[in-house]
């Protein structure tokens, strides 16, 4: 009993309304299914696998003022000291905090300069044999750096001659075999690859090769740098809490500070993009809920107009279910030519945002979903006002007025 | 046809209690035209309601062609609406963005006819009132009484028992009255039973017979026999149709 013909012929004869609220539809869907994109896009980013246990793991920073000190002893100590720490797992002086924004980068060649080669841009740190250990990176191919392999010192007169990379890093590089015992050149400088770890993260998430990364067996003790600490599950805080007293007790001419968990790091290097994405968040609820209302206020808007009608039809032997049915039949026809007209849009509104901001291009399957969405939203909204249509009492029908 | 036995109807607010109908009775035979009158505020409008099954009763019993009214649900009389009972209405009531054809398809529809079938009704119905070549036209590019002649067919097309109107000639001039009144003679003629509510004296006595509703109850007056006379009963029904018998 389906009456489209004549439904669609009276859409036709009287079309402002639905023409206003097809317009909404559409728009509403190319923004919204366009968002939902962009949201599912930095989604992905900000939960991406970093490789480490970041609820494990803290850094704190430290500046040496008195030149008379020595540093390289010092810093020996202080790893000795935050290792000795009850709760502490492993510990590691650095250049560098995964994570947090901050760190070295340069191009590691096939060839030493100047000859011309393939060139594979990494983030280094420079640290030593505790740090797999204490960043939880698990080693896929090769060993660890020897004690002895690394180099303790103030300036840069001796290099290390070794790395450990990552498999991220090693494939870029050697796309066609295994990188380990090859030979790579920082500038003129060639290191061995001894060890390839599994991904992790460098201190830039939206790089574009986050996972590229390269150690050097270096322990570089300027005035300022860092450690990084790994904990036992659930001791990190109480450890936090008491490394700066227990350190300065060796040395107290120091400041320390950034003491920080790696995923408190991670939060505020990303605290922009949550907030961008929340705000798409946003957006959208209240773009969905604008074009709830367009579609709940329309059709209250046409029952009443049409309150005389609906008696009438009921008079003539529809029964309730069929009064229902043409209201929501009918706002599926103007929400879902919106929406096959939205499609469009937000295919065309995708690929000017790609063009403008390069974004990854819109996956059709979000225009899709987000269509069934608010397919489904239309009919929630024009169904209450549909049942209200439903109780209008056949008795209207001989009301004069 | 009709037949109602005490039928009580009570309009209830907060603050009063109003009897709009009181121990109606009513028999309606088969190929009967009857006049409804009455002063307003009688009762008229809540007998055709209940008699057309729009709104329901508060005591009493019905029988619409042997169905029972009373024990019906909302669907139920919805589908017995559909099939017994052609409406017309004082406004016509048209669905201005229908056109004619569509108009008159509506109950069709609800019924379920095939569109082959429909087709065939609506213009044959269409025909009868004789705006046949109008099919395509909106009804506000119609007069009133054109209006009325297409709510006329449309309450033809599902081929009624039972014809309700409701002050059909209220919204025309007395030329368009006129028209529709002898439509509605034809199709009385051709078999189908009329109940008619009007405050128009002049219409009411050119139906067969006449009845009175003063303050929610019958005054029957039949105009064969010339005065105004008691309630209606079945005996009267049987002298009337023997009369009629005789007649012819």
């Amino acid at each position: 009993m389906l009456e489209l013909k004549p439904m669609i012929n009276a859409l036709l004869r009287s079309k402002i309304g639905a023409v206003l609220l097809l317009i909404q539809v559409a728009i509403t869907l190319a923004i919204v299914s366009n968002a939902a994109f962009m949201i599912s896009d930095r989604l992905t980013y900000l939960n991406q696998e970093t490789g480490y246990d970041e609820e494990a793991i803290f850094s704190l920073s430290v500046s040496t003022f008195d030149p008379s000190i020595n540093l390289v002893q010092q810093y020996a100590q202080d790893e000795r000291d935050l290792r000795a720490i009850d709760g502490v797992i492993d510990a590691a002086m650095t250049n560098w905090m995964p994570l947090s924004g901050s760190g070295s980068s340069s191009s590691m060649h096939l060839v030493p300069n100047p000859e011309i080669g393939t060139g594979v841009r990494a983030a280094y740190f420079t640290t030593n044999e505790h740090m797999l250990n204490t960043l939880g990176a698990k080693l896929i191919e090769g060993r660890n750096f020897y004690p002895e392999e690394v180099v303790h010192a103030d300036n840069y007169g001796k290099l290390p001659n070794t790395t450990i990379v990552t498999k991220d890093f090693a494939e870029e590089l050697y796309p066609d075999g295994s990188a380990l015992g090859k030979v790579l050149y920082q500038g003129e400088d060639a290191v061995e690859i001894i060890g390839i770890i599994d991904t992790i993260k460098g201190p830039w998430l939206n790089d574009s090769r986050p996972a590229n990364v390269v150690i050097f067996p270096f322990n570089l003790s300027q005035p300022r740098t860092g450690f990084l600490v790994r904990t036992e599950p659930g001791k990190r805080a109480e450890v936090m809490a008491k490394v700066e007293e227990l350190l300065l007790k060796s040395e107290s001419r120091r400041v320390f500070y950034g003491i920080e968990g790696l995923d408190e790091s991670k939060a505020s290097y990303l605290a922009r993009d949550t907030l961008v994405m929340r705000m798409l968040v946003v957006l959208i609820v209240v773009l969905v809920l604008v074009t709830a209302l367009g579609i709940f206020g329309l059709t209250l808007f046409n029952i009443s107009k049409r309150t005389k009608q609906i008696g009438t039809r009921r008079a003539l032997g529809a029964r309730k279910s069929a009064i229902v049915r043409y209201f929501l039949i009918e706002n599926f026809l103007v929400a879902g030519l919106g929406l096959v007209i939205g499609a469009a849009l937000a295919v065309l509104l995708g690929q000017q945002l790609m063009k403008v901001f390069s974004l990854p291009s819109l996956s059709f399957t979000f225009v899709l979903a987000s269509a069934v969405f608010m397919l489904i939203m239309s009919l929630v909204a024009a169904w209450g006002p549909a049942l209200r249509a439903a109780k209008v009492a056949p008795s209207i029908a001989t009301r004069s007025i | 046809m009709i037949k109602m036995n005490n039928i009580n109807k009570v309009y209830q607010t907060e603050m009063v209690q109003t009897h709009a109908l009181r121990d109606f009775n009513l028999e309606v035979e088969q190929g009967e035209f009857i006049a409804v009158t009455g002063p307003s505020g009688s009762g008229k409008t809540t007998f055709l309601n209940i008699a057309g099954m729009l709104e329901p009763f508060s005591s009493g019993t019905y029988e619409l062609d042997g169905i029972d009214v009373g024990k019906l649900n909302d669907n139920q009389r919805a589908d017995l609406r559909n099939q017994k009972i052609g409406f017309i209405f004082q406004g016509f009531n048209l669905i201005p963005d229908l056109n004619l054809y569509e108009n008159v398809e509506v109950p069709l529809r609800y019924r379920g006819i095939k569109s082959a079938e429909r087709k065939k009704r609506i213009e044959r119905c269409l025909e009868l009132v004789g705006l046949g070549a109008r099919a395509k036209h909106l009804p506000q590019q119609l007069s009133g009484g054109q209006q009325q002649r297409v709510a006329i067919a449309r309450a033809l097309a599902g081929e009624p028992r039972f014809l309700l109107a409701d002050e059909p000639t209220g919204n025309l001039d007395s030329l368009m009255a006129r028209q529709v009144m002898e439509i509605l003679e034809e199709i009385n003629r051709e078999g189908a039973t009329i109940v008619m509510v009007t405050h128009d004296p002049e219409l009411a006595r050119r139906a067969p017979r006449n009845i009175q509703v003063v303050d929610g109850q019958l005054a029957d007056f039949s105009l064969y026999q010339g005065a105004p006379n008691k309630q209606q009963t079945a005996g009267d029904i049987a002298a009337r149709a023997a009369a009629r018998a005789a007649e012819a």
